[in-house]
């Protein structure tokens, strides 16, 4: 055995909690109560035997009746006049573009069915996040508003425009103030509509509002560059990130983004070329960014801001510092600034506070190790977040003094996302007109006089400019459904805009400004979806033309020369800022002294809470804590022990006036005496999904300094009772089997084989099984564990794909979830040098705080083995091998005796307990006609009492064949691809033809790296992984 | 007796499969009002049958004679351009020329795309019209104020210039619209259902009367061997009476009532084992065949909202099947077209020939749920798609596409389908079953050639089934997930 390091999933699995060994007992079998029924006491028991009997007998009677009925005759109604376009069976796909990523919508008979990223688009390159993905459910979504409303009645378009225009009209004569409340719009054609608006108003102004704003980092760059904008970041050109608690491969400014270029340094063709970059994780809560990191190191938020100045000052910059408390970070911090030093010009630093302060030190950091010009670009900056928390403060105050008249919320939701919800409301209901763009009477909405629904992304015209020279179309996919109008649209007609028409506008628009300079048509652009200006040079994250150190033109100039740029930042008082931090923690940590620190992050799924009526988001597992349907108190076990609370108590976090009472989970690596919430729960008026699901935290966020902070001092308590988290993460046990391999960086660099127990002695093998041939195809996968963020997008994509069904937090308590596909996500234990190996070993650290473990990510599926366990087991033959290799399932052959489940050691199989489509305890997903729209007709839906499992998209593999069959020419590799891979930002899943020897994935399988899960039961897995590579740095 | 064999003839003229289900039904249990009704409406169905038939023979036979004079139209047509004031050209050569060039866009006594030619030789004068059948947009931008006139009449639609036509050209068809001007109106109709009528009763009369009078002939063998043998049992009773030698038993069991005799009959234990072993034989292969049926509906022929007939278009007018159902060459569902295709013909098509001079009704559904006005020509705003039902249902489970079959294997629609272009309304042809599948991907070979697609893929399998036929089987075509997933 090469390593015999510890793996485990949750701490109830490492300390084989009585529960868990219970739990895991009962994974397939409940025991029946036959001894009860068959003795004598049958007769007495609740359904005594006679009782059974008689039911059984009406039950095979009435089923038999029931048969006895005439096959339903089906209606098939074409077409009347069909589109020229649109063939029935066969998928059209239309670019457009979801958050500024570009994407294609694919459509079938007109209705869209599913989302892929747009290999045009630079930031995505085909890829999408689980978010992208899931927005499809958004359009199908039963809880928007079917029309406008006027103070509560349904009225007609005519209504709501002669109302407002007569009340704008009449505000403009009054001479009071009107406000358009958005988050950030970076549509080039929706700002000229509201500048248009402002000049038809001129009392207008616009705010810009995030819930989670990066006005930090805004106000940092004014500061220090005059610049206010957040700018392009490029991980893949740097070789060392620091980190501190930004979470850019989950949810910061552009995950997706972050993901491909992260990757970038990690992959297996970086790694051939020996070259990792190292991530340095400094961060409070465990991140999805944590759990990649190659050193993470846990600090109070409190502490965050110290290491940074700390760091700056052993950087060379001059700052009035306080000496660490934490030796762990202490020690961490000599060897970052050594590595930062030794890799000028490659590194980069990043925050995610959104504290003006510290960002400025961020600057100044960036400045010392020469980032400006080469993993920063702030000359093309990224205009995904422009919120101003500021603005957001001023006018309230305008509101609360009576100044403001109007307002328009676009898609921005105070009334949730604001602190102080009361005094929201109030300044609010001083205004005369409110006016709400969203899609549904979500909480603002309920506040509002007029409701002017706005449709989906997917229904309508729009534009975006992500980064500064990249411009991406949203053109709409489907007429819209409900009675709904575009935001813009109504903001022209209510404007008196000589254009009526946005989709007219928004052509103008660029065949005014942004076309010429690209030179394309319009109908170029609707084709391929993106623009780029101003050279390539803006986002060269294209792989081959990525060269280290040359990054965009024309940087800086002050920037580029480290004491240039340090008398540039430090002209800003780099130590008032420190002052201010020094100020800001201490404050914090006094605050804490009685309890605890709380750091609010963003939620990977739900994010600041739009998403919140997604039921693939909601029940998407977080990928650190694998919870889904709720937001929970994330705190170190240790801690919690100390404060004698157990896992899952109740308990009652407070902060002043304001508290909340969560459960509790317990969270290794998250840092001693402080807590972390998720944002984006707790949503009253979203819709049937995601009502009164989890608890708001937005109340906890703090308006300091001129942002909002999202840390608090609070006091915890403990609650009434228990509340079981409907947690994935000990699902579909291993039974401690070791399925992950890891290595380091140094040993890879001696030996690729490191680590993935290839030198180890062959186990001798016998084959219970005929070999099989596939002398066709051979359909493997590769799935490369280096490459893995675990962010989830291929769950999403699978279950879009392949008609899974959600099921529901209680259905996934007793561990019925329905996904496929599953990221399981392994904790282990570094003790100092050692890694821990057994479970007893733990018992004798008795120090062990839970704050130093790392972790691995590990895509599982169905391996479709070759000497598949589960074929050999089913009494009916319902799953058979094919002569491609892949493990078929006949579902309408299934009985559902569930012994395939029973024999398979990777547990994929997965079965249905109810008919999800047509229950109405489902009623949150799908039990209704319209989002029924949305699954695939490629692919049956399945009934109850059916096993199911990952099919390899097999209706992906049959419609590639039959393509290259009617074009009669031989298959090409990549041209198929599971929804899995085609959506994976890191590139890690790699699908195709064993039997190509030019193939990507027979590439992929015959890198040195490559490991098949439990190889030694010799199932001979059709999945290879590859062993995890970190990049540590072994100590002298 | 003789009656029962009787109504059995009729009912076997009417539908072989309720022979059984009657003849059991007469036979095994009394005759109960409900039954005898049933007889009755059976009997006096086929009796108007069979009257029908005969009347279709002598119609037949009537028919021949009129539609073989009714048949060279062009001839008469001859005689009335002759006749008529103008023009003197070859109506006939003209006719082919018309249908060739100018059906698409007119009519005689109609507007379809252009005017109703009627009388157009009395409007216009020949010089005139030669002239704008040549190149009528010349005339249009000359200012000539008769054309002009025309263009703008009918929504400035350019008519198709014909420089190939020469002058003589356009006086046949000119004298061809003469001739059919002056025909009366109702004439076309009444030989056009004529004609169709012949076909019909022709077609069928021929082997109906064949069928019937060998029934016939059967039948009275039948009864007159029945009648024969009556006679012969009557004969030799009473001989044997003559003779004495019919005893006593004989004329006790004579006597003995019904009752008395099953009683008997029941205590015969090898009388009711070999009854028992009938039942079970014919209750279970019935059973058997039952359930092996269940949900399949080879044969259903559901009625619907259109009749539309595919012996009509695929059959007498040979329209290619992919004109209409061109999805089912590129996309897994063969599709019903959509009515712009049905348009695209029936724009002009309206079988008023048959209607005395009205839109037939099944093609005035098109226009209806179009919500079009083929007097205007206009689109309306209420069009009401039209529900058709689905002939071949096959289960959600399974996943068929067509293009496969057609484009790649290159299967032609009536080996599924069955003789499609005779049916004047389409049934399921095939039973549909997993079995039916199975054995076509286990008996054809793969349509490889050519594909190189299958190079690659057939290179590799046949150095291991060398000699093997390359079906689909071979190829992986009987594995589950192949269909269902």
């Amino acid at each position: 055995m090469e390593s015999n390091k510890k793996y485990w999933k949750g701490l109830e699995e490492l300390q084989k909690t009585p529960e868990f060994v219970e739990n895991n007992k009962g994974e397939f079998s409940e025991s029946l109560p036959i001894e009860e029924v068959l003795n004598d006491a049958g007769l007495k028991t609740v359904t005594p035997r006679r009782d059974f009997l008689k039911a059984l007998g009406f039950g095979v009677g009435a089923v038999t009746l029931a048969a006895c009925q005439k096959a339903p005759v089906h209606k098939s109604i074409p077409y009347l006049i069909k589109p020229e376009e649109v063939t029935p069976g066969v998928a059209n796909y239309y670019a457009s573009s979801f958050n500024g990523v570009g994407v294609l919508v694919k459509t079938r008979e007109g209705r869209p069915i599913k989302i892929e990223g747009n290999p045009a688009c630079l930031l995505g390159e085909g890829r999408l996040d689980a978010v992208g993905q899931a927005s499809i459910l958004d359009l199908y979504d039963v809880s928007k508003l079917k029309g406008p409303k006027l103070k509560g009645e349904n009225v007609g378009w005519q209504e709501v425009d002669s109302f407002v225009r007569g009340e704008l009209n009449k505000i403009q004569a009054g001479g009071k103030k009107i406000r358009i409340v958005s988050s950030t719009i970076n549509s080039p054609s929706g700002k000229a509509v509201i500048a248009d608006f402002i000049a038809q108003y001129p009392n207008t102004r616009h705010i810009q509002y995030d819930a989670v704003s990066y006005s930090g980092i805004i106000q940092a760059n004014q500061s220090s560059f005059g610049r206010a904008v957040i700018p392009h970041y490029h991980f893949e050109r740097a070789d060392v990130i620091v980190s501190f608690g930004a979470d850019f491969l989950g949810s910061w400014i552009s995950p997706l983004e972050f993901n491909r270029q992260y990757i970038r340094k990690r992959n297996i063709a970086s790694l051939k070329n020996k070259k990792m970059s190292r991530h340095i994780q400094i961060e409070s809560g465990m991140t999805t960014t944590g759990t990649n990191a190659d050193v993470r190191i846990a600090v109070k938020p409190s502490e965050e801001a110290l290491v940074l100045l700390n760091l700056y000052s052993a950087l060379g910059g001059a700052a009035q510092t306080q000496k660490l408390s934490n030796p762990k970070a202490e020690k961490a911090l000599t060897l970052v600034a050594k590595e930062l030093t030794a890799a000028r010009g490659r590194a980069l630093v990043v925050s995610g506070s959104n504290d003006v302060n510290v960002q400025i030190v961020v600057n100044a950091i960036n400045s010392l190790i020469g980032s400006y010009g080469t993993t920063i670009d702030i000359n093309n900056p990224s205009y995904q977040y422009a919120g101003n928390d500021a603005d957001f403060m001023t006018l309230l105050g305008e509101m609360q003094r009576g100044e403001v008249d109007g307002v328009f919320f676009v898609n921005a939701n105070p009334a949730y996302t604001f602190g102080n919800q009361k005094e929201f409301s109030e300044a609010l209901s001083k205004v005369r007109l409110k006016v709400s763009f969203s899609d549904r009477p979500d909480e603002t909405a309920a506040l509002c006089d007029v409701l002017a629904p706005v449709p989906n992304y997917l229904e309508t015209w729009n534009d975006a400019n992500p980064v500064a020279g990249y411009y991406t179309i949203v053109q709409p996919t489907i007429n819209p459904v409900y009675n709904t109008r575009q935001a813009e649209q109504s903001l022209l007609i209510w404007s008196d805009n000589p254009v009526k028409n946005y989709y007219q506008y928004v052509k103008n628009n660029w065949e005014r400004t942004i076309l010429p300079s690209v030179g394309m048509s319009w109908k170029e652009l609707l084709q391929k979806g993106v623009a780029t200006t101003g050279g390539a040079s803006i986002i060269a994250n294209t792989g081959s033309t990525l060269q280290e150190g040359a990054g965009a033109a024309g940087t800086i100039a002050a920037t580029s020369a480290p004491v240039a740029s340090g008398a540039r930042v430090g002209a800003v008082n780099i130590g008032a800022a420190a002052q201010n931090i020094l100020k800001t923690s201490q404050a914090l940590a006094q605050g804490a002294e009685k309890g605890a620190e709380l750091s609010l992050y963003e939620s990977v799924a739900l994010r600041d809470g739009r998403y919140a009526n997604n039921a693939w988001l909601q029940e998407l597992p977080d990928p650190v804590s694998k919870v889904t349907w709720d937001n929970y108190v994330a705190i170190n076990p240790k801690y919690a022990e100390k404060l004698g609370i157990v896992e899952f108590d109740n308990v009652i976090v407070k902060a002043g006036d304001k508290s909340i009472e969560l459960p509790a989970l317990y969270q290794p690596g998250q840092a001693q005496g402080t807590v972390s919430i998720a944002l984006g729960y707790g949503r009253s008026k979203v819709g049937k999904a995601g009502d009164e699901v989890g608890k708001n935290a937005y109340p906890f966020i703090t308006y300091t300094n001129g942002t909002f902070h999202r840390v608090a001092s609070v006091t915890i308590e403990k609650g009434n009772g228990r509340y079981e988290l409907a947690q994935t993460q000990t699902h579909h046990s291993f039974e401690g089997r070791n399925v992950v391999r890891e290595t380091t960086f140094n040993q890879y660099a001696n030996d690729p084989y490191s680590g993935t127990g290839k030198h180890e002695m062959e186990h001798k093998t016998y084959d219970l099984w005929p070999e099989h041939k596939q002398v066709g195809h051979s359909w493997v996968m590769a799935i490369d564990l280096n490459a893995c963020t675990g962010c989830g997008a291929c769950v999403v994509a699978c279950n879009v794909e392949n008609n899974i069904p959600v099921v529901g937090r209680d259905e996934v308590r007793r561990r019925r979830e329905m996904t496929w596909l599953r990221i399981d996500r392994y904790y282990s234990i570094q003790d100092g040098k050692n890694s821990v190996t057994e479970e007893n070993e733990l018992k004798h650290l008795d120090n062990n705080d839970f704050e130093d473990v790392t972790v691995v990510n590990q895509p599982m599926l169905c391996q479709h083995c070759d000497h598949a366990p589960c074929e050999t087991v089913c009494p009916v033959i319902a799953t058979m091998h094919s002569t491609d290799g892949l493990n078929h399932m006949a579902y309408n052959r299934c009985v559902g005796t569930r012994y395939c489940a029973n024999n398979c050691p990777y547990k994929v199989r997965r079965f249905n307990w109810f008919n999800y489509w047509n229950d109405s305890r489902f009623d949150n997903y799908m039990n209704n006609e319209f989002t029924q729209l949305v699954l695939n007709p490629d692919v049956t839906t399945r009934f109850r009492g059916v096993m199911e499992k990952c099919t390899m998209c097999i209706q992906r593999i049959q419609a590639g064949r039959l393509q290259a069959k009617i074009e009669k020419r031989p298959l090409r590799d990549l041209e198929i691809q599971t929804a899995c891979q085609q959506t994976c930002p890191g590139n890690a899943i790699i699908f195709g033809d064993r039997n190509d020897p030019n193939s990507a994935v027979r590439k992929a399988l015959d890198n040195e790296r490559t490991y098949y899960v439990l190889q030694e039961l010799n199932t001979q897995p059709g999945i290879g992984y590859q062993t995890l590579v970190r990049n540590t740095v072994e100590e002298a | 007796m003789d009656q029962l064999i009787n109504y059995t003839f009729v009912i076997r003229k009417c539908d072989l499969d309720c022979i059984f289900d009657f003849t059991f039904n007469f036979l095994a249990k009394n005759i109960n009002m409900r039954s005898i009704s049933l007889v009755f409406r059976r009997i006096a169905k086929s009796l108007l049958l069979i009257s029908s038939l005969s009347l279709g023979i002598q119609a037949n036979a009537q028919n021949q004679p009129a539609s073989n004079t009714a048949a060279p139209q062009a001839a008469s047509g001859d005689v009335a351009a002759e006749s008529g004031a103008a023009p003197a050209g070859d109506a006939a050569a003209g006719g082919a020329l018309f249908k060739q060039k100018c059906t698409s866009c007119h009519a005689m006594s109609r507007v379809v795309v252009g005017p109703a030619l009627k009388g157009i030789n009395q409007k216009y004068d020949e010089a005139w019209l030669i002239k704008w059948i040549k190149n009528s947009q010349a005339l249009v931008a000359a200012g000539d104020p008769a054309a002009v006139k025309v263009f703008n009449e009918y929504n400035k639609v350019v008519m198709t210039a014909f420089p190939e036509l020469s002058d003589d050209d356009i006086r046949n068809i000119l004298a061809y619209v003469e001739a059919e001007s002056n025909k009366p109106e109702g004439a076309a109709a009444g030989t056009g259902t004529g004609a169709e009528g012949e076909t019909a009763a022709g077609g069928d009369g021929v082997s109906d009367f064949m069928l019937g009078s060998l029934i016939l002939v059967v039948i009275v063998a039948l009864l007159v061997i029945l009648v024969l043998n009556r006679v012969i049992k009557t004969l030799e009773k009473v001989i044997l009476q003559k003779q004495g030698l019919l005893t006593e038993e004989d004329l006790v069991v004579e006597g003995e009532s019904a009752a008395v005799r099953f009683r008997r009959l029941a205590k015969n234990k090898k009388f009711v084992f070999f009854t028992i072993l009938l039942l079970v034989i014919f209750f279970g292969s019935w059973g058997w065949v039952t359930l092996w049926n269940v949900g399949v509906h080879q044969g259903y022929q559901p009625e619907q909202p259109i009749k539309y007939s595919h012996q009509l278009h695929a059959g007498t007018l040979k329209i290619d099947c992919q004109y209409c159902h061109f999805s089912a060459y590129k996309s897994k569902n063969a599709a019903i077209p959509s009515l712009n295709v049905c348009m695209n013909c029936h724009n002009y098509v309206t079988a008023s020939e048959k209607y005395n001079g009205e839109t037939s009704p099944e093609i005035a559904k098109i226009y209806k749920a179009l919500d079009y006005d083929p007097q205007t020509k206009q689109y309306g705003d209420n069009p009401k798609p039209i529900q058709w039902v689905r002939v071949h249902n096959l289960p959600d489970l399974a996943y068929f596409n067509h293009s496969q079959h057609v484009t790649v294997a290159g299967i032609r629609c009536q080996e599924c389908h069955g003789p499609i272009q005779t049916m004047p309304e389409v049934y399921q042809y095939a039973p549909l079953t997993m079995k039916w599948c199975i054995n076509c991907h286990r008996e054809r070979s793969v349509n490889h050639k050519g594909n190189a697609y299958y190079d690659k893929v057939l290179a590799v399998h046949e150095t291991i089934k060398k000699g093997v036929k390359v079906t689909p089987a071979v190829l992986g075509g009987l594995e589950c997930g192949k269909c269902h997933y």
